[in-house]
């Protein structure tokens, strides 16, 4: 909502600076987005007027005028048409600096000199748009700041209003305010209403059928109109609250608007068939053309006015083409009337028209300014149009809305607010803003409160605290803490295993990254995903903003690679990154499940680049030690790594499932198959880690217990095995575990060797067992016997052979 | 004899103040006391030396013994520590060289803030509470006091599922979802992932928000400042001008907006604040009377405050980052910033 410190100033006598009163309303809950003075450093520009209008001897379109400034003739290079000679025009003379930071300078276009320029209503910054130059009045003195003479310095103050607010989408509803603020009174417009002797009621006559929809329908019929442009005055204070001029009768209907809030229409009486206004739903289907132009499919739910034989307006939100005011209209049947919130609400959502009357019915309009801005705007009409208005007004209203009364209690205030204010500052609070008070008799402390039809928000007790609060001034409310029983206990184990896996990952050397959840459709093609996977039963969005955000994701995979593919063309290729985030899954109840999902890519070297670093690039066990320390903090040692299971986007020969000792399956690791990193554009090994967080947290095991130190020296024993080259690390590694000797501390694969050497077929595997008793020091012939054992039995089993 | 002492001693320790290394220094050693020493040669003609001499010349040999092997330790340690001296200097490196380093991981500064904010929160006693992206209209709107056909929707761009499945467009569906499973008096914080159906240079269609709601009995307006004043202290620095100015939301009444001095500009203007030297920083309010009906809270007993933030925000005025699409981008020359 954009009003004027100017237009304020009619209706409340404030002699604040603009800047104070910006700060009031702020503060006051009204907040201003912006003020801007109109004019502010446009001195410079000043009347003009044109003594010589030549064709630009170079170019076709423009013309080489002879502008006189009062005090010298200089010549201007103008690219507008509607200019003559004789017009008293705005110069801008070098040196000016136009809204928009345009400075002006003498120059030369297409060779001939040009002293400034000539300026339309919007390099002035008095219109959104404008066409040609403006063209003053011709009784202006020359030489003299445009802006001073033609009177239209002010203060545009353009304030975010709240939904809850229909009453200061107007004039005098912010005067309301202001007046409130500073403690003055508001003055309301004079009508001075002159009427003929005929009346209206011969001519128009108006029914509503749906009551609901409409409790209030009220004309005026105005008689002999010319149509014509306004008056410069209305022109300024329409534009600069950013409405644009379209002529006197409109004009007037958007000027009551924008004064006393309340949206009225003008119909060409001519077109209103059968003189009679019928108030109705709409028939399912029929269509109507809005004055935009707009052709609508009518829903039964949309009230429509109409005449004797058609709809001549969608009622609350626009007007009809077929009844619209034009260029030869001479009389004017003039409506306003009240209309339900959600009635008008639903038809502008419907057919996606909001218009500043739905804007304001929809958030409540006030019932009883309906005869007051009829009779504002038809006199208006009259004073700008000429014309006479038909006596009395046509005004249906079968039944008033009732007046609401609320209830106060001064210590509900007080407590709420942690205040003590007395009866008489409440009371006072509340009438500076129109509302009226009464104490009960006997009853001290509880006010009833009248509450006037501009204030459809307030409807409870809680609504007027919020109303003395904000009217006393949020700043004199004391600070204080509360009091009350604390929970103090340790945050869920969800949130705390969740924090833990990041902080790990984060040691590990990964980047947190967030990509959005949705994707496009194809996010699952690009990872191969099989028909029957369910994670291709992705959520779609209703209205995404576009096709590559149109679905739920269901993996994090395709995200992080695409973050993956993000940062090799900024040329960060060495990466490790991770997302920790929910995915998406389409469920059979009414909701979806949401589940906690992890992705981890390392890519790229080993080490950060340096003199003494090996250079070697990542591979799938550098990844793999980051999940077995993942396992290992998680209590899952134990876990498995299953070559035989694996995912799509996955190299089938370097990847695997990952399991709990209990057969959990947590998720998936290896190297990206290499067709998905073609679908991503990668052109470089990328492993990746893909697993369910839910799992993990729900399979991990906290328990820790310790294990007693031994004060004995250890042996350590290393064998030299030829094993087939098939033979799997993790079978050897359970044949040693399961027939493990009681000293055995500790058994690790330290040497793997295939190649020149070693027959065909076989490889050569290093095991290094390493001893120790609790309670003694092993002697060798202990050690030695235990050793053999053991390796008698890997021997065996896997036909091993000592090398 | 005596005399052939007296040149051994002179001549011996003369060669021990020369020796120039240890090698030569073991040498010397050899030379006087091993078993073809000097010394040796000298104590062989011990035997022949009368009764009365005897003694004599034995105690003038051990005289000549001990001052041998005392300046021999000290030319001993001399040398070694010469020695100790040379090789280290031989072994010295460039220490300017960078060091190894491992990859540094970092946290994303959503997570950071995040993480901040909980913590802060957790000191007052509020516990944090989740709740599902993808939630129902009646968590999301109606319980909130935003019923359908409400101009109050407007104020939220939404992405729809189905009629009655939304992204959430706040937190504050978790308020809802909290309160209709426990009784007051709770404290509860809820950071999560919200969306607006909005993307421009300053909208993301995906951000993130942390709610916080607290009820009890007699829980006033000057609770809501004083939490919230402790809180933009902390976590912004002591002594920030903080300012409470009415809004409207349809979940809380009264309603507030908080500003805080501008931590670019410190209040004086800039473009950060548009000049005005305040930055909106959170909503807040006391929770709407109609909410506790939605939850069956006794709204005659209890009363309680809300607020809300968005953490892209809170990251961009902590860590002066200019752009918002910079957090969903993922740049890893962005992330390491925060490691």
């Amino acid at each position: 909502m954009i009003v004027t410190y100017n237009w304020l100033k009619e209706f409340v006598a404030i002699d604040a600076t603009p800047q104070d009163l910006c700060h009031r309303l702020t503060m006051a809950g009204l907040e201003v987005d912006s003020l801007k003075e109109l004019g502010a450093g446009l001195e410079t520009v000043i009347v003009a007027r044109l003594d010589q209008v030549d064709p630009h001897p170079q170019a076709d379109r423009l013309t080489l005028c002879q502008v006189n400034t009062g005090s010298e003739v200089v010549s201007v290079v103008c690219g507008a048409t509607n200019h003559k000679v004789g017009d008293l025009v705005a110069l801008a003379q070098p040196g000016t600096v136009l809204p928009g930071d345009f400075k002006i300078k003498k120059s030369k276009i297409r060779g001939q000199v040009s002293c400034g320029m000539l300026c339309s209503e919007k390099e002035l910054g008095l219109a959104e748009e404008s066409e040609g130059i403006m063209i003053l009045p011709v009784h202006l003195p020359i030489g003299r700041p445009v802006f001073d003479v033609m009177g239209w310095r002010d203060y545009q103050i353009e304030i975010g209003l709240t939904p809850n607010r229909p009453d200061c989408l107007s004039v005098i509803g912010v005067a309301r305010e202001v007046a409130a603020l500073y403690g003055k009174q508001l003055t309301l417009p004079t009508i001075k209403l002159a009427e003929a002797r005929e009346a209206i009621s011969t001519h128009a006559r108006v029914a509503i059928e749906n009551t609901a929809a409409c409790p209030r329908y009220a004309a005026r019929m105005i008689r002999g109109v010319k149509i014509g442009p306004s008056p410069d005055w209305m022109v300024r204070r329409l534009e600069a609250v950013g409405m644009r001029s379209i002529n006197n009768i409109v004009d007037v209907t958007n000027y009551v608007m924008m004064e006393l809030g309340h949206p009225l229409h003008a119909f060409d009486f001519r077109f209103v068939e059968e003189g009679r206004i019928v108030v109705k739903c709409a028939q399912e289907g029929d269509t109507f053309a809005t004055l935009d132009g707009q052709e609508h499919q009518l829903s039964a739910d949309d009230l429509m006015i109409c005449d004797g034989r058609k709809a001549v307006a969608l009622a609350g939100v626009m007007g009809g083409l077929n009844s619209e005011v034009q260029d030869d209209t001479e009389t004017i049947l003039l409506e306003a009337a009240y209309f339900n919130p959600v009635t008008v609400r639903r038809t502008s959502k419907r057919h996606g028209l909001h218009t500043e009357s739905s804007h304001r019915f929809e958030r409540g309009a006030d019932i009883d300014m309906v005869p007051v801005a009829l009779d504002r705007a038809a006199a208006l009409m009259a004073e700008l149009g000429g014309g006479e208005i038909l006596a009395g007004v046509v005004d249906v209203y079968p039944q008033s809305l009732p007046q609401r009364e609320i209830s106060l209690a001064l210590v509900s205030v007080n407590r709420l607010l942690d205040l003590s204010l007395d009866a008489a500052t409440v009371a006072g609070c509340l009438e500076s803003i129109g509302l009226t008070v009464t104490t009960q008799a006997g009853k001290s402390g509880i006010f009833a409160v009248k509450i006037p039809s501009f204030r459809p928000d307030l409807e409870r007790e809680i609504d007027l605290i919020e109303e003395i609060a904000r009217l006393h001034g949020y700043d004199k409310i004391p600070v204080s803490m509360p009091i009350g029983v604390v929970d103090a206990t340790l945050p869920p184990a969800r949130q705390r295993l969740q924090k833990k896996l990041r902080d790990m990952l984060v040691a590990a050397g990964f980047a947190e990254t967030i990509n959005y959840s949705f994707v496009g459709a194809n996010a699952v093609d690009k990872i191969a995903l099989a028909d029957d996977d369910v994670r291709r039963n992705q959520v779609p969005i209703l209205n995404p903003l576009s096709e590559e955000q149109a679905m739920m994701r269901t993996s994090l995979v395709p995200s992080v690679l695409e973050s993956v593919t993000r940062n090799l063309n900024y040329r960060s290729t060495d990466l490790r990154l991770f997302e920790l985030r929910p995915v998406f899954l389409a469920a059979a109840g009414e909701q979806t499940a949401e589940r906690l999902s992890l992705v981890a890519v390392m890519t790229g070297r080993k080490d950060p680049q340096g003199w003494a670093q090996s250079g070697a690039d990542v591979d799938f066990f550098d990844l793999k030690g980051v999940v077995e320390e993942i396992l290992g903090a998680f209590g899952l040692e134990q876990g498995s790594f299953d070559a035989a299971a694996s995912q799509p986007y996955l190299h089938p020969g370097k990847s695997c499932a990952l399991t709990t000792q209990s057969g959990a399956l947590l998720g998936y690791l290896g190297e990206v198959h290499p067709r998905t990193l073609a679908a991503f554009d990668i052109d470089q090994p990328v492993y990746l880690l893909d697993i369910d967080a839910e799992e993990l947290f729900l399979h991990h095991v906290a328990r820790r217990s310790f294990t007693p130190l031994s004060r004995f020296p250890d042996v350590s024993r290393d064998t030299s095995l030829l094993v087939d080259e098939d033979t799997k690390a993790a079978e050897i590694l359970a044949i040693l575990r399961q027939n493990k000797a009681r000293t055995v501390e500790d058994l690790t694969l330290f040497d793997l060797y295939a190649g020149q050497g070693i027959p065909p077929g076989k490889k050569s595997i290093g095991v290094r067992i390493r001893y120790r008793d609790m309670a003694k020091t092993l002697t060798e012939e202990e050690v030695g016997k235990a050793h053999d054992r053991m390796i008698k039995v890997l021997c065996d089993k896997l036909a091993a052979e000592i090398r | 004899m005596k005399q052939r002492i007296q040149q051994l001693q002179h001549d011996s320790l003369a060669a021990l103040h020369h020796a120039a290394s240890l090698k030569d220094l073991q040498a010397v050693r050899v030379q006087v006391l091993g078993k073809k020493g000097s010394l040796t040669d000298i104590m062989k003609g011990m035997r022949d030396l009368s009764a009365e001499d005897r003694p004599l010349v034995g105690s003038l040999v051990n005289v000549f013994k001990d001052t041998f092997e005392g300046v021999y330790a000290s030319r001993l340690s001399f040398l070694e520590d010469q020695e100790i001296s040379a090789r280290l200097s031989r072994e010295a490196i460039d220490v300017t060289l960078p060091g190894r380093r491992s990859v540094r991981g970092s946290l994303h500064p959503v997570t950071l803030v995040t993480d901040d904010i909980v913590d802060i929160f957790s000191r007052l006693g509020f516990s944090v509470e989740e709740g599902p992206e993808i939630e129902k209209d009646f968590y999301n709107f109606e319980a909130l006091n935003i019923p359908k056909d409400h101009p109050a929707r407007d104020m939220q761009d939404t992405f729809y599922i189905n009629d009655d499945l939304v992204l959430r467009t706040h937190t504050s569906p978790v308020q809802i979802r909290t309160m209709l499973k426990q009784p007051p008096p709770i404290r509860i914080i809820a950071p999560g992932t919200v969306y607006r159906r909005d993307s421009d240079l300053t909208h993301s269609p995906m951000f993130h928000q942390i709610e916080g709601f607290l009820v009890d009995e007699r829980v006033t307006f000057g609770d809501l400042k004083g939490i919230l004043t402790h809180f933009l202290n902390e976590y912004f620095g002591a002594g920030l001008q903080v300012r409470f100015r009415p809004s409207f939301f349809p979940f809380t009444e009264p309603s507030a907006e908080v500003d805080i001095a501008c931590v670019i500009c410190g209040g004086s203007g800039c473009r950060v604040c548009g000049g005005t030297g305040w930055l909106e920083i959170l909503g807040c309010g006391m929770i709407d009377p109609e909410v506790f009906t939605a939850v069956n809270y006794d709204a005659k007993k209890y009363s309680g405050f809300a607020f809300g933030m968005g953490l892209e925000r809170i990251a961009m005025l902590k860590y002066g980052v200019s752009d918002l699409r910079l957090f969903f981008e993922n740049d890893l020359r962005f992330l390491k910033q925060f490691s």
